[in-house]
């Protein structure tokens, strides 16, 4: 018995069983009218001019944060991928060692979530600007720095050896073999970096770092319900504009062949657009950088290292690290079931009624643009603090992310063996599952494992607020400034998620594979 | 209840009444009326662009014409979605790229016919077991194919296999209409002579068959011909009686040359 393909996407969503059952044991009896005030509030967002204008003002900061952290790790980013390309140096220099030692030593940046750089930021250098745009930079030019010398490794060698072989000078010929098969990838990671930034400034926001984050933690802790949607319906609409405008200008320049069917566009217009908005950029961000007041100096006032407690490391060591692990781990294997198997799920049971696919979209939007931490203070109003509580919260915030690639995936699907079922007399749902999932199965489930891989890092965010894994001992760490025990918990995460992504790279070869 | 019905004629497969479907630039089907008895098999002529596909599309109910009737078997669209979809049950449709579902294998791909039929659960573990095996080796056996084909996926077989078992689809389907939008048109001249013949072999009383076709030389085996340029009916009648230069019409380049030989002026 070998499940075919349109049911794999679901497989993972059998998870919901076991959930269902253990969700009734973590009720702690109250908090329903509080839940039920918040979700009437989406309503009636507050208007009061005085909250907007402090909302207006964190979202400001937020996009700001965003748009310096993604700009930088860009312009690092780049330069560190070509030069961890095996391409580059084996065509240059004749030797891939270089280029493997730089990919080790940037899996380290990479494997540690930006929150964790943003607390141990805080940390050492104090309150100020420049950290989460630095703690969004450190990790997210390394990510950039793999995905470019990926994407370069897999591009045909021999274009560049024919005109090195005609005696090319090495700069020019890789520019003009590499540069143009590399740039439409380049331009599609960049805008999706884009919109990660800004939910990772609004998450970093939510643990004190600045911004609109902040004020959304600041009102539903205080309960103040109207004024966490104003603030939450503001964001989304930022999203959802960053969304439309990234696959609008996606479209625009990284498909030129089917646009110049349409409307035959002049040669080298797109790279001219291209510099344009790159040249209208550089002034935007130092006018931002000015107006949030990033002081890139102030990051090099450390304060001095507590030292280490008269017990040297053993105190550290003996912390509970193997519970630790197993609770990281298996929040991270919940929270991705319940995110890959969700969405395909609930794309199959609004099927049959169009205003369903309309409020799914809104509910992954929101999902997407809520911080799980929040997602899980909610639930604690009605759930004790548990692992499957975390798993819930991080969960809804990958259902968002799942749940938009998926449609993508079904639009480009294409509607033709849909229709066939339906005009055979298929229904609706059947003939989704049938026409649709089978063709985009394996690239969801590849995706999904990628996906699980980013979860992994992002346990932290959840285990922090709902006191599981790795994270809650972070917390506790971060706050009694136990550097010897903080040390070991950042060499375990990166450990962790380097077996995790190795695991997952793994997984997602075998599946395209196959 | 064919006595109480309105119509004096025994209820046809399908009948198109005045059907008008907008388009761009001119209508892609304007007034265009047609019936189908059960039994008949009618070949649809027409240069490229003459609407044979949209008048396909509408006869399968996939698409809505913006004026003029539908009747399958004397029957409106229903209106609710159980009842639609026992009506779409009744109409199958022989694709020109096919349909097949390439991750399935040929025995899934098979019971796809049946998934009107099947609930859930059946549906489901269509995904998970081989099912009515015995149903789906007939249906193999009908189109002279191997039993052991039943385990293969799809995308291994040839393309005169994945013509033969698109049309055993079509036979665990059980349809009363059998509609095929230009099935001959990417094979070579033995296979398209090959199902050309278990197309009609397959559309005995009381099925009937509506396919479009580009090539005027396989006629051979129809009953009716029709033929249709820029959305309208040039010509609906029995296929030995048609003549050369109706066809000269029908594929003439200009708009004057074909008025010249149909039987009354085009607009």
């Amino acid at each position: 018995m070998r499940p075919a393909a349109p049911l794999l996407p679901l497989l993972p969503a059998l998870v919901l069983l076991p959930v269902a059952l253990l969700l009734p044991g973590l009720l702690h009896g109250g908090g329903w009218d509080l839940l039920g005030q918040f979700l009437l509030a989406a309503l009636r967002p507050s208007g009061d001019p005085l909250v907007l204008g402090s909302l207006l003002g964190g979202l400001g900061i937020t996009v700001g944060m965003a748009l310096l952290g993604w700009a930088t790790s860009l312009l690092l980013g780049v330069p560190l991928g070509l030069l961890s390309s095996r391409l580059l140096w084996r065509s240059l220099a004749g030797s891939e060692l270089p280029a493997e030692l730089l990919r080790r030593l940037l899996a380290v940046p990479r494997s540690i979530h930006e929150l964790i750089w943003g607390l141990l930021l805080l940390q050492l250098v104090g309150q100020q600007p420049a950290v989460a745009v630095l703690a969004i930079t450190i990790p997210f030019s390394a990510l950039v720095a793999r995905v470019v010398s990926d994407l370069l490794d897999a591009l045909p060698e021999r274009n560049l050896q024919g005109l090195l072989a005609a005696g090319t000078p090495a700069p020019a010929a890789l520019l003009t073999a590499l540069g143009p098969p590399l740039l439409p990838g380049l331009i599609s990671y960049g805008g999706y970096r884009l919109e990660c930034a800004l939910r990772s400034a609004t998450l970093l926001g939510v643990f004190g770092l600045g911004g609109l984050g902040n004020e959304l933690l600041l009102t539903l802790q205080s309960l103040q319900f109207h004024e966490l949607w104003s603030g939450l319906w503001l964001l989304l609409a930022v999203m959802l504009a960053l969304e439309a405008l990234v696959s609008a200008l996606r479209r625009r320049w990284s498909m030129p062949a089917r646009l110049a069917l349409a409307q035959r566009q002049p040669v080298g217009r797109s790279s001219r657009e291209l510099l344009l908005v790159a040249a209208a950029l550089v002034p935007l961000l130092l006018g931002v950088g000015r107006a949030l007041a990033v002081d890139p100096a102030a990051l090099l006032h450390w304060q001095a290292l507590p030292p280490l407690p008269p017990g040297g490391w053993q105190g550290a060591l003996a912390l509970p690290w193997l519970a630790m692990v197993g609770q990281t781990v298996l929040l991270t294997l919940v929270a991705a079931a319940l995110a890959v198997g969700g969405a395909p799920l609930l794309l199959l049971l609004v099927a049959p009624w169009p205003w369903g696919g309309w409020l799914l979209r809104l509910l992954w939007a929101l999902g997407r643009l809520w911080p799980p931490p929040l997602t899980a203070l909610l639930l604690l109003f009605v759930f004790k603090p548990s692992l499957l509580t975390a798993a819930l919260a991080l969960g809804f915030h990958n259902l968002g992310i799942l749940g938009r690639l998926l449609l993508e995936g079904v639009e480009a699907a294409g509607p033709e063996r849909e229709e066939a079922l339906r005009c055979s007399g298929s229904g609706t749902r059947l003939a989704l599952l049938y026409g649709r999932f089978s063709g985009l199965a394996r690239a969801y489930l590849a995706y999904g494992a990628y996906r699980a891989d980013v979860i992994l890092r992002e346990t932290v965010v959840v285990g922090m607020v709902a006191g599981t894994g790795l994270g809650s001992q972070l917390r506790e760490s971060l706050s009694a400034f136990a550097f010897d025990q903080l040390a070991l918990l950042l060499a375990a995460y990166a450990l962790l998620t380097l077996l995790g992504e190795d695991l997952s790279d793994r997984a997602r070869r075998a599946l395209l594979r196959a | 209840m064919a006595a109480l019905s309105p119509n004096p004629q025994p209820t046809a497969v399908l009948e198109l009444r005045r059907i008008h479907v907008p388009g761009r630039s001119q209508p892609r089907l304007d007034g265009v009326s047609l019936r189908l008895e059960a039994g008949e098999r009618v070949a649809l002529l027409g240069p490229s662009g003459a609407g044979k596909s949209t008048l396909l599309a509408v006869a399968n109910g996939l698409l809505h014409p913006a004026a003029g009737e539908v009747l399958w078997q004397g029957e409106p669209r229903a209106r609710g979605a159980r009842a639609r979809r026992r009506q779409q049950a009744r109409i199958g449709t022989l694709w020109q790229d096919l349909r097949l579902i390439e991750e399935l294998t040929v025995q899934q791909n098979l019971n796809c016919g049946r998934l009107a039929q099947w609930g859930w659960p059946r549906a489901l573990l269509n995904l998970l077991l081989p099912l009515d095996t015995g149903a789906c080796r007939d249906a193999l056996q009908q189109l002279d194919l191997a039993p052991e084909l039943l385990e293969q996926p799809v995308s291994l077989l040839s393309g005169g296999q994945r013509q033969r078992v698109a049309m055993a689809r079509l036979l665990r389907q059980n349809p009363t209409l059998l509609l095929a939008d230009e099935p001959l048109a990417s094979l070579d001249p033995r296979l398209a002579q090959e199902l050309l013949a278990l197309l009609l072999r397959h559309s005995q009383a009381p099925r009937a068959l509506l396919l479009s076709l580009h090539r005027p030389d396989l006629l051979q085996g129809f009953d009716r011909v029709i033929g249709l340029r820029q959305g309208r009916l040039l010509f609906d009648q029995p296929a030995a009686s048609l003549q050369p230069q109706q066809l000269q019409a029908l594929y003439a380049e200009s708009e004057q040359a074909a008025a010249a030989a149909a039987p009354e002026p085009i607009g």
